[in-house]
């Protein structure tokens, strides 16, 4: 089963056969970054069913590793694996992928450097696959790096503006201080295992010092905040939403802000072994979801709906993580993975049809964008969590975990987010495709756009039914939803909608939503602030660090300076001393031996009198004298 | 009369050594080229000769003659092609008014 | 052919190729120095035949003789403006001369000491068929060096049609 390690090779050599080609020629082979795309995609299928049945999650299908180096007597291997959870991941990937990279072809086709964009999605596949087949957390630490790198440069990919510029460098500061948990949980995990793999950390989790395991998995469950936009750490995912859309879809709703929730679920047993890191990541779950839901639901931007939307889910997935059933937590991921980047692309949709991305200046798309509205409805209903589509399977079995874990207050705050999230659903679905149109120029996209929202929505539509053999295939036993749960599920989903058809799709009007507001007051104030979480952090950490650095600035003006300029001072003293020597001696040196060479020269220049047989005549005076010595000598 | 290897070498001798003469002391570029070729004439003497005496089967220095010839050939050719370039530039092909490359 | 006539054949064609070259340094005429030349190229011919080699002799008559001899008049023809340029000082120089004899008398050191006397003529030889054989066979012969030669040839002949050309470069 070697060809698994060529999955995520095949996108690392699209980057490496694009990276350094010029722009023009760039663009035109981006067909590069969609072929390695698609051999990833095959190979992962494959591989997928090669792993089916599945079962055993603590035995891997295949598992491959290479010694690197020895670090005072104990190996540091790294190395490969497939298990059940690998391969399911990597189907996600590469599906969601392969249909990004075909939307794009579409949507970024009169990009400039649309070339360079293939390039850097292609090597962030690549990372993401290298994250899900690693065998350790040393090696996931890296993908999960280059990951963040990946998502910089797709933010910021249009640099030349004010907003994705900012936004880029607020998502990666922001990551970083989370990657900065993530590495000092891996320190703790090395001082406590002596190993970074997998099987060895986990397999010992058990017997560390009770301290530890709650340390690695504080700082590893900070780390997975800050990739997977975790209250308090969320603030930059809304921003990031100024990158290209599909990309937004790939990286920001589908794969890589699920990645935090794949370390958690990989390192589940630490966190089991120390309790209170569980209570932790169900809270943060709890607080997030409930966070992101309200804030989805004041945006106008249809980007930042999503995108306050995903943390909120995320927030859901950590819930189930921090219930401890890693089945629903990935099945909410998957199921997430789909709708969610089928929402996004949906919104590219609707963002090329208005020219706009605030949903009070859209309406009407229903009757222009057949079948973008279909898929996105199919969309918004997994999102609502509707039976029969994927979400409602997924929001079900985190609601049997929580109920079955006895934790009733997180149970009622999911059921609530869940209302919130109908709510806000709703909200989106009426503004952007009912009501009166605003644009007289509404377009339906390309085929090469809408296929693989098409496919999209058709998984999105039939795998919720597959969640019983999805936790089986993660060896635990399947279940099916069960009346007291889905019924105040669908409760909860159905008054989000419904108050979301009353407050926005009763009347064929624009609806003024200003008394509402008003009546709000400070409620809204707080959320349209978004609960002040930028503002905190601009004022208590951005700021003062702003003045600090200023503060060292004059600093390193007044004293450092002064001091550099008086070593200046004093080496300018010493450099005249040089100059004098310099001057007189090695000059001296110099033009001494110049002028004897000029001397030498002069001579030696009479020798080259420009004449032909002059220098024949040496010529053979030379050879002449070599044939005397040789004759000579031979005699 | 025994005609050895060594009379057609001292034969050579004496047109080489003639050939350098007038290669060194001619001042006409045309004569200069003619003395070599009177030179390279030498060599090819030496060169049939050693093959008669010392390899007749093989021929070797019959074969090396004929690359000289071809040598010398095409030296002859460029040369002479020089000479009409350097007559067109400066009307002369005395070897002495040729000292612009004087240091 | 009898060891006598061989002798003054020889004694014949080095009297008559010594004293061409010497004609030929010796005179004032440039067009009569092309001619003691190619009557120099003629002797040393015939010296080629005495040694066997027919072939050769045939290819110095055709190049030296005939090519180089014509290209030699040509050139002192197109570079005289007078027919009177075609007489010139005779250049005689001691210190060459000197160079030369110097260089003679170590050739004639040099072949004495040497065993090369012990040599007499072989009787048979190979005919121009073996040396054509030999020269074209691939297996042990010379095709190889043969073709660069004629690659040399080559170059030489765009070489010399280049600086030839009229100058407008």
């Amino acid at each position: 089963m070697g060809y698994v390690a060529v999955i995520p090779l095949l996108p690392a050599l699209a980057f490496a056969i694009l990276a350094p080609l010029s722009g023009e020629l760039r663009n035109r082979l981006r067909g590069v970054a969609v072929a390695g795309m698609a051999g990833s995609l095959v190979l992962s299928v494959i591989a997928f069913f090669q792993t089916w049945p599945g079962g055993h999650a603590e035995h891997p299908v295949w598992h491959v590793t290479f010694p690197l180096a020895e670090i005072s007597g104990k190996p540091l291997e790294m190395g490969l694996m497939l298990d059940p959870i690998s391969a399911a991941m990597l189907l996600v990937i590469t599906i969601v992928g392969m249909c990004v990279q075909i939307y794009s072809l579409g949507y970024m086709h009169r990009d400039g450097r649309v070339g360079w964009y293939y390039a850097a999605l292609s090597l962030f596949t690549a990372a993401m696959l290298l994250l899900v087949l690693a065998d350790n957390f040393l090696l996931l630490y890296m993908a999960w790096e280059v990951m963040g790198l990946c998502s910089y440069l797709l933010i910021g990919f249009w640099h030349e503006q004010e907003a994705p510029r900012k936004a880029s460098q607020k998502a990666f500061l922001t990551t970083r201080v989370g990657d900065v948990g993530f590495a000092i949980g891996l320190f703790a995990m090395y001082n406590a295992a002596g190993t970074f793999s997998f099987e060895g950390v986990l397999g010992s989790a058990a017997s560390w010092a009770p301290g530890a395991a709650t340390l690695v998995a504080l700082m590893l469950l900070f780390g997975a905040m800050g990739k997977s936009a975790q209250v308090p750490l969320h603030v930059w995912l809304p921003d990031a939403m100024a990158g290209p859309t599909p990309a937004s879809a790939l990286i920001h709703a589908a794969t890589m802000v699920a990645a935090g929730v794949y370390l958690v679920a990989r390192a589940l047993p630490i966190f089991e072994v120390s309790g209170v890191a569980l209570t932790v990541t169900l809270w943060v779950g709890a607080i997030t979801a409930m966070v992101g839901g309200l804030l989805a639901a004041v945006q106008h931007d249809i980007k930042k709906v999503l995108a306050y939307s995903t943390i909120s889910q995320l927030g859901y997935m950590f819930i189930a993580l921090g219930a401890g059933s890693v089945v629903a937590a990935m099945f909410h991921l998957v199921t997430h993975a789909f709708f969610k980047s089928l929402l996004f692309l949906g919104a590219g949709v609707i963002i090329h049809a208005s020219h706009t991305q605030d949903m009070r200046e859209m309406g009407g798309l229903a009757k222009h964008l057949k079948i973008t509205t279909i898929t996105f409805t199919a969309g918004s209903l997994a999102l609502a969590g509707v039976f029969p589509f994927s979400g409602f399977w997924s929001k079900d079995e985190i609601l049997a975990v929580l109920l079955h874990e006895q934790q009733y207050g997180v149970f009622v705050i999911a059921l609530i987010a869940a209302f919130i999230t109908a709510f806000y659903v709703a909200r989106l679905w009426f503004r952007v495709f009912m009501g009166p149109e605003q644009s007289d120029e509404l377009h339906e996209a390309h085929t090469s756009m809408l296929a693989p929202m098409v496919l999209l929505a058709s998984i999105t539509t039939v795998i919720g039914i597959g969640g019983y053999w999805f936790a089986e295939f993660l060896g635990h036993h399947g279940a099916w939803p069960e009346p007291k749960i889905y019924l105040p599920s669908l409760v909860a989903a159905g008054a989000g909608l419904a108050l979301g058809w009353w407050a926005y799709g009763r009347m064929n009007v624009v609806l003024n939503t200003r008394p509402l507001k008003h009546r709000a007051g400070y409620a809204y104030d707080m959320l349209s602030m978004k609960l002040y979480f930028d503002l905190t952090y601009d004022t208590f950490v951005i700021k003062p660090y702003m003045r600090l650095a200023l503060a060292f600035a004059i600093f390193d003006f007044k004293r450092i300076d002064g001091v550099v300029n008086g070593v200046a001072r004093s080496w300018r003293t010493l450099s005249d001393r040089g100059w004098k020597f310099d001057r007189t001696v090695i000059d001296g040196a110099v033009n001494a031996s110049a002028s004897g060479a000029r001397a030498l020269g002069s001579r030696l220049r009479r020798i080259q009198v420009g004449r032909v047989q002059a220098y024949q005549r040496y010529v053979v005076g030379a050879v002449v004298l070599l044939m005397l010595w040789t004759v000579v000598k031979g005699a | 009369m025994q005609v050895g290897l060594e009379v057609f070498l001292g034969l050579a001798a004496v047109l080489f050594a003639l050939g350098l003469y007038g290669a060194i002391s001619k001042k006409s570029a045309v004569m200069v080229l003619m003395s070599l070729e009177l030179m390279a004439v030498a060599v090819n003497i030496n060169l049939v000769a050693f093959s008669r005496f010392l390899t007749p089967e093989a021929m070797t220095g019959q074969f090396f003659t004929i690359f000289t010839m071809v040598v010398s050939a095409a030296e002859i050719g460029l040369g002479l092609a020089l000479v009409l370039a350097i007559y067109r530039q400066s009307r002369s092909i005395e070897l002495a008014g040729m000292n612009r490359l004087k240091g | 052919m009898p060891e006598t006539v061989n002798g003054v054949v020889f004694g014949i064609l080095a009297l008559a190729s010594i004293g061409g070259a010497v004609a030929m340094l010796t005179t004032r005429n440039v067009i009569h120095a092309a001619f003691w030349l190619l009557e120099v190229m003629l002797a040393v011919a015939g010296l080629f035949l005495l040694l066997s080699a027919e072939f050769l002799a045939l290819v110095q008559v055709l190049v030296y003789a005939g090519a180089v001899s014509v290209l030699m008049l040509f050139v002192i023809m197109l570079t005289l403006r007078r027919r009177e340029d075609a007489i010139r000082p005779l250049d005689a120089s001691w210190g060459a001369a000197a160079l030369a004899l110097l260089f003679g008398a170590i050739i004639y050191v040099g072949v004495a000491a040497s065993s090369f006397t012990l040599g007499a003529m072989p009787d048979e030889v190979p005919d121009v068929e073996a040396l054509g054989t030999l020269l074209f066979s691939l297996d042990g012969g010379w095709v190889f060096p043969f073709e660069i030669a004629s690659l040399v040839l080559l170059v030489a002949l765009v070489g010399a049609v280049w600086w030839s050309k009229e100058e407008d470069r």
